[in-house]
């Protein structure tokens, strides 16, 4: 399984690719949406996670862009604009969404229910 | 809301007048004293309308009356001038007969007694008002003498009729009883015999006549036609003033020797107007003054009461008038009143909003800046904890991982009062569809389902089946319920039992029931419940923005929400919201 995680805040998203390779999930890192369409070129992500506000290329641009790029690709995006905004945004309701802080143990849930929406 | 033209009710008339002072709702007022605008209305509105007619009714009064004085006095001196003319014609003509008789008759023929009572004789028949003729000499001893009373050989000498007929060529005497005690005029005319003496020819008048001719004038019973002698003694009968020879008293009028009229002295409807003339004939002066006294009131009654009818009319129009001011003066100040009330609440409620608007962009601001740096934080923790945790030789080391336990309960509650506080934003915009409430809540209760089988909380889910899809905010209604329906697991001890019931009670409106088992919340707290910021989870769990939050999220659904809880018991929040919302209140 190949995860990117793309971020503006390098620091963040660095500690977040470390801890999720403690728990065997082993992801590349992006510190824009530019970096993040380079590196999809090369590697075919099966899952990214997106920061929604960025320089540059927005969260939903990179969406956009991904999946033209990579049609089977899955997104979370992570949003520091407060809690449960799924529903708030409800012209995106397929979308998964996060909020900072992210706790670990979720977002781990939320991959694997991404990867494998079957298995409950 | 729009008030409507039919509820103005009548507890909202003066309300302007008796409303009650409230400073910061005054202060957008665009009028501060509506007493003072109520009573310069009517003011402005009584003087312009009233103003015009007062002072035209008085014009009219004053030419009324002015009209009157002059018609009075013009009917008056009428009178008085043909009264006037007919008295001395009376006096002129019987007067000039006895001229006629010395001057044609010898003085021998005039002083033969049968002679002198053939001339008396045709003198009442072509005369009339003769009562008797005598001829006296300058010794005023009667010579001869022709009628009914036996005066003949008196002597006149001392009369004083007798030596003021001496002295000039004719006399009209006063009316007098004389001998005879029968009122009467004595008129004579001098002359010289054929001896060369001098001779009186003396003539009595029956005053009836004189008085018959005098009352001829009089055209009705209110004007009294008399006169009197130049001492103010009554001459003939005065319907005012008494019998003849009473002293009327009244001033002597100055002498003149034409008509002349006293207007009324004072203003009083019952003054009289006084015609007076003094009677003069060509050949000598009479005694007589003509005197004709009008009563206002009665010959100019109509025009009068014409004056009072018209007075009455215009006081009670003014009256009306005065009334219709007043009550369209308050309708409108009220309505004014109203107006600006309703506007000075829009801008207070707009002044409101947008404080509300500041602080929640404020704090999301704040929130969102805060959110990053947080972030971090929780991850460089956890990635020290995992540190810990995964390389073995601090696994053990309990202090350190309590430390960092401690960290990241930290970063999470702080996250939560971000999330929160970023919910406020979301607060001002509204976006409706339609939502079906309850999958809504069915999913809701999927995010609690494994607190649920831990903590074993029966849940029943009663959702009448005629319940529509309402027209609201679905982001909204899912954290007012996701809030109460939180803060309801939150209270629910192990065991305890959830409902929540969905009804469709009126046509416009759905009510939500969430009802727990929990807690209960004191009563001194209930009211205290939807306050920002007031919570009674200690320390660790609330922000006390919750509750606070869904009071104002379900408020901008314009709906209601209703709290009953007894302690121990249980809690039941009831939400009710409307099935479409209305356009106007999305501001």
């Amino acid at each position: 399984m190949k995860i990117i995680l793309v971020d503006d805040e390098k620091k963040f998203v660095n500690m977040l690719a470390k801890r999720l390779s403690l728990r065997k999930l082993n992801a590349d890192v992006a510190y824009s949406g530019e970096e993040a369409v380079e590196k999809a070129a090369r590697i075919p992500y099966d899952l990214a996670v997106l920061d929604l506000k960025m320089p540059g290329i927005s969260g939903f641009a990179l969406k956009r862009k991904l999946l033209e790029m990579l049609p089977e690709i899955k997104l979370i995006f992570v949003t520091g604009h407060g809690a449960i905004d799924k529903n708030g945004n409800h012209d995106h309701s397929d979308d998964i969404f996060l909020a900072k802080p992210l706790n670990i143990d979720t977002l781990i849930k939320t991959i694997h229910q991404t990867i494998h929406p079957d298995k409950q | 809301m729009i008030r409507k033209p039919q509820m103005l009710q009548r507890k909202e008339w003066l309300t302007f007048l008796f409303h009650r002072h409230n400073a910061h709702l005054a202060s957008f007022h665009t009028f501060s004293n509506y007493r003072c605008i109520w009573i310069i209305s009517i003011i402005i509105l009584a003087v312009t309308s009233l103003s015009p007619l007062v002072m035209a009714t008085f014009i009219n009064q004053r030419l009324i009356q002015q009209a009157v004085d002059a018609e009075l006095v013009l009917q008056t001196e009428r009178v008085t001038s043909n009264a006037k003319r007919s008295m001395r014609f009376f006096l002129e003509e019987r007067l000039n007969a006895l001229r006629f008789i010395v001057n044609e008759l010898p003085y021998y023929a005039l002083i033969d007694n049968a002679h002198l009572g053939e001339i008396l004789r045709n003198l009442k028949l072509g005369f009339g008002g003769f009562t008797d003729l005598s001829i006296i000499d300058a010794d005023g001893s009667q010579v001869a003498y022709a009628g009914p009373f036996n005066l003949e050989g008196k002597n006149y000498k001392t009369q004083p009729w007798f030596t003021k007929s001496i002295e000039s060529d004719n006399f009209i005497s006063e009316v007098f009883t004389g001998y005879r005690d029968v009122p009467h005029i004595i008129i004579a005319v001098r002359s010289i015999n054929a001896l060369g003496r001098l001779f009186i020819l003396r003539a009595t008048l029956d005053t009836q006549r004189l008085m018959d001719t005098l009352l001829s004038y009089k055209t009705n019973v209110h004007t009294d036609i008399f006169l009197m002698n130049h001492a103010g003694v009554l001459q003939t009968p005065s319907s005012t003033y008494g019998k003849i020879f009473t002293p009327t008293h009244l001033g002597i009028p100055e002498f003149s020797t034409t008509t002349n009229v006293i207007p009324p002295e004072n203003k009083s409807d019952h003054a009289f107007i006084t015609g007076y003339s003094y009677i003069i004939t060509e050949a000598v002066s009479t005694p007589f003054i003509l005197l004709v006294n009008k009563e206002k009131s009665v010959v100019m009654g109509t025009w009068l009461n014409l004056g009072r009818t018209f007075n009455w009319i215009i006081s009670i129009s003014c009256l009306v008038m005065m009334i219709i001011i007043t009550l369209v003066s308050t309708f409108m100040v009220n309505k004014l009143y109203l107006a600006d009330k309703a506007k000075a609440e829009t801008m207070m409620k707009m002044e409101q909003s947008q404080q509300l608007a500041c602080i929640g962009q404020l704090s999301a601001g704040i929130a969102h800046e805060i959110n990053n740096p947080l972030a971090l934080i929780n991850e460089t923790a956890g990635y020290l904890k995992d540190l810990y945790h995964f390389a073995d030789e601090h696994q053990n080391d309990q202090e350190i991982m309590e430390h960092l336990d401690d960290i990241l309960e930290a970063v999470s509650r702080c996250g939560t009062i971000t999330s929160q506080l970023l919910g406020f934003v979301r607060q001002f915009d509204v976006q409706t569809s339609n939502v079906d409430v309850e999958k809504l809540i069915t999913g809701i209760l999927n995010f609690h389902k494994k607190e649920t089988e831990y903590k074993g909380i029966h849940i029943t889910t009663d959702i009448a089946p005629d319940t529509p899809a309402i027209e609201t905010d679905r982001g909204k209604l899912q954290q007012i319920l996701l809030n109460l329906i939180n803060n309801a697991f939150q209270a629910i001890e192990a065991n305890g039992c959830l409902d929540i019931t969905v009804s469709h009670l009126s046509p416009d409106h759905i009510f939500i029931e969430i009802k727990d088992t929990g807690c209960g919340i004191p009563e001194e707290n209930l009211k205290r419940i939807h306050e920002p910021f007031f919570s009674t989870k200690k320390e660790k769990k609330g922000t006390g923005l919750g509750l606070s939050i869904t009071y104002g999220l379900v408020k901008k659904l314009q709906g209601n929400i209703r709290v009953e809880s007894s302690e121990g018991v249980g809690t039941i929040f009831t939400v009710t919201l409307p099935v479409k919302m209305k356009k106007e209140d999305k501001a």
